[in-house]
């Protein structure tokens, strides 16, 4: 990869910074143990600012970012943004749904959305197969001790 | 309690016919994840923490050892039938397997490779049987400046061996560390980065993280780059048994492989990957046979299958004895103990000490299950890659958020679940290693409460982190696990410019 992602190096060192803004409301060191609840979270903080920093360096100097290897994925690693966004919303779907909808409906959506980002288009058959296998999943695993909600928590079930 | 005596007692309790279906279930299922892609022995046994939290510990643990062997038996297979290596350490065994297969030596490739992971977990766990009480009686010793330092190393090592880059490899570190300090401080009961949300004052979920960086952050990156390509299975021909002659160009490898996979498995960040790419390296300088190597060579199967697993058993002994994951599964089941409310050390092999010698016991017979499930069943469990991609990815999406949501059904959880997903992902495309992060959460808080009980023990004197040998040793290792590769790349650098 040759792009230079310099927004990774800002992330670290904007996390290391919100790491350090906190750590500073916290007493650095007490008398009992020496070092006091901020001083650790002190110093991953610095760790993260000048490990943010180093790599913009390292960016800056050019440095190769390699993607890892895994099964399934294209020889050429051509990059589908529409799998992506679909894989995303699929992840991101249980912020919005399970706490109303639940978990059986939450995964079927779930389901269909991730079947959709794996290029397979039978939307209705993935539905009736994303509800059964989350159906049977929330049965069993509730069995188990599980706690996973009410079968449709909206309507008090 | 001696070794042989805690073994059969330990045997007693893994051969009770409930505790005998555990370890049939765990190394089934092992198997089968360690054939799968996208789905690996650490990520299993988080996604099952939650549930097991219902099992007897002893029960829990069985399974576990049955899923942690039973992925390095699963992932042999596809190296050798389709050159997919299941996980890392079967890299090596695709290199010749898969030549052996195309040749039509499948069957003796996947036996030399069974056999050899059978001869490396037994003589692994014999390992772990004599060795591990010592050193646990070793650890008895150990004071707050020593667990110190060994953490430290842990931190170092993994930082420094895992991944292409050092500064990548400790940003990961550094993440795993920010997450872990979230929550009240034990010691004082003050917040530390909940940022006013009431969900994470009991610190950020282990399992939530682990399964967000490994499923979540996969799914989105086999997705985001899917090549649709159908499996290229090679037939199982050739007979099921070796011939004399593999068997006289196994046995040493076997031997050779299971004496380099043991104690590199048992160093932090020694993994399975190198002792199998060091084992196949010998081999190949020893074999009679050279020009058989890169077109199928038995050796080159042999040796690395039995590094592989031996690493595997290797990875327990500092995990039972230390408290130290050296690994990410190792993290897991680290995280797993602590879920039942023990931590692993030297006393757990006297408070739990038939949970310890149980667990010891069902390695030795998951392994003969492993042979019996692997051998015969080989082309079976290779069918298993033929479930549709689309399916296979959603089920783990859906086992996901089972783990997450069953955990205690908070919004806040889902939410890291998105955005840890998201770092995994980024994490992968940009080449950070993972391992890091995990060791980073689960060590760093226990780091931090030794480094406190020390400096408190030492009136704030920070060298009392040096004051015994052992600490001082640890520490100088750890220093020169980072200060003798920079040192040697600034000198090679400096050559060229001149």
């Amino acid at each position: 990869m040759t792009e230079r992602p310099y927004w990774i190096a800002v992330g670290i060192v904007g996390w290391g910074a919100i790491v350090l803004y906190k750590s500073a409301e916290l007493p650095q060191f007490d008398q009992h143990a020496h070092i006091g609840p901020g001083f650790m979270s002190t110093a991953v903080g610095v760790g993260l600012v000048v490990l943010g920093l180093m790599l913009a360096l390292q960016i800056r100097r050019g440095v190769s970012f390699e993607e890892q290897g895994a099964e399934d994925i294209s020889d050429t690693h051509s990059v589908s943004y529409k799998a992506l966004g679909l894989t995303a919303l699929a992840c991101a779907l249980p912020m919005l749904t399970m706490p109303k909808l639940g978990f059986v409906i939450t995964c079927t959506g779930c389901f269909v959305l991730i079947a959709a980002a794996f290029k397979s288009n039978r939307w209705a058959l993935n539905a009736v197969l994303g509800f059964g296998f989350s159906l049977l999943c929330w049965w069993l695993f509730s069995k188990l001790g599980v706690q996973l909600g009410g079968l449709l928590p909206v309507w008090g079930k | 309690m001696d070794p042989i005596s805690g073994l059969m007692n330990g045997f007693a309790i893994a051969l009770q016919p409930q505790n005998l279906m555990w370890a049939f279930f765990g190394t089934f299922m092992g198997t089968a994840i360690g054939v799968l892609p996208g789905i690996g022995p650490a990520l299993t046994i988080a996604l099952l923490l939650p549930v097991t939290v219902y099992i007897e510990p002893t029960a829990a643990f069985i399974m576990f050892a049955g899923i942690f062997y039973g992925a390095m038996y699963g992932g042999s297979t596809t190296s050798i039938l389709l050159n997919t290596p299941g996980e890392s350490g079967s890299m090596m065994t695709a290199l010749e397997g898969n030549k052996m297969a195309q040749q039509g030596r499948g069957a003796a490739a996947l036996c030399t490779a069974a056999i050899g992971s059978f001869v490396a977990g037994t003589i692994g766990t014999l390992g772990i049987t004599f060795l591990a009480p010592p050193i646990a009686e070793l650890a008895f010793i150990f004071r707050p400046q020593d667990y110190f330092a060994l953490m430290l190393l842990a931190f170092l090592s993994v930082s420094v061996v895992m991944g292409s880059s050092k500064v990548r490899g400790f940003i990961a570190l550094f993440i795993g560390l920010s997450l872990g300090v979230i929550g009240i401080d034990k010691q004082t009961g003050m917040q530390r980065l909940t940022f006013g949300v009431p969900d994470l004052m009991d610190g950020v979920e282990m399992t939530v993280v682990l399964v967000s960086l490994f499923a979540i952050g996969e799914t989105l990156y086999v997705a985001s780059r899917y090549g649709q390509t159908k499996p290229m299975l090679n037939p199982l021909s050739g007979g099921m048994w070796m011939t004399k002659e593999d068997w006289k160009r196994s046995w040493k490898p076997w031997l050779r492989g299971t004496l380099l996979g043991f104690p590199i498995g048992a160093l932090p960040a020694g993994g399975a990957e190198i002792p199998t790419f060091l084992s196949y390296t010998l081999e190949r300088k020893l074999t009679k046979h050279p020009e058989e190597f890169g077109h199928g060579a038995i050796e080159g199967v042999a040796g690395p299958e039995a590094a592989n697993n031996a690493a595997a058993a290797g990875v327990l002994v500092p995990l039972l004895t230390l408290g130290l994951p050296t690994s990410a599964t190792a993290a897991i089941l680290l995280a797993a103990f602590q879920n039942y409310g023990l931590q692993p050390g030297p006393l757990l092999f006297i408070n739990s000490g038939d949970l310890v010698w149980a667990l010891i016991a069902s390695l030795y017979v998951g392994n003969v299950m492993l042979l019996i499930l692997n051998l015969p069943l080989a082309g079976l469990w290779v069918r298993l890659l033929f479930i549709p991609r689309p399916y296979l990815y959603a089920g783990i999406l859906i086992f996901s958020l089972v783990g997450i949501w069953g955990v205690s059904n908070s919004w806040v959880d889902l939410a890291m679940m998105f955005s840890v997903g998201l770092l995994g992902y980024v994490m992968r495309v940009y080449d950070f290693p993972i391992a890091p992060v995990l060791i980073g959460l689960i060590l760093g808080p226990m780091a931090e409460l030794q480094l406190r009980r020390a400096l408190a023990m030492g009136q704030g004197d920070p060298l009392i982190l040096v004051s015994t040998p052992m600490s001082a040793v640890l520490v100088g290792i750890a220093f020169l696990i980072v200060l003798v590769p920079a040192a040697l790349h600034w000198r090679r650098t400096r050559k060229i410019s001149v």
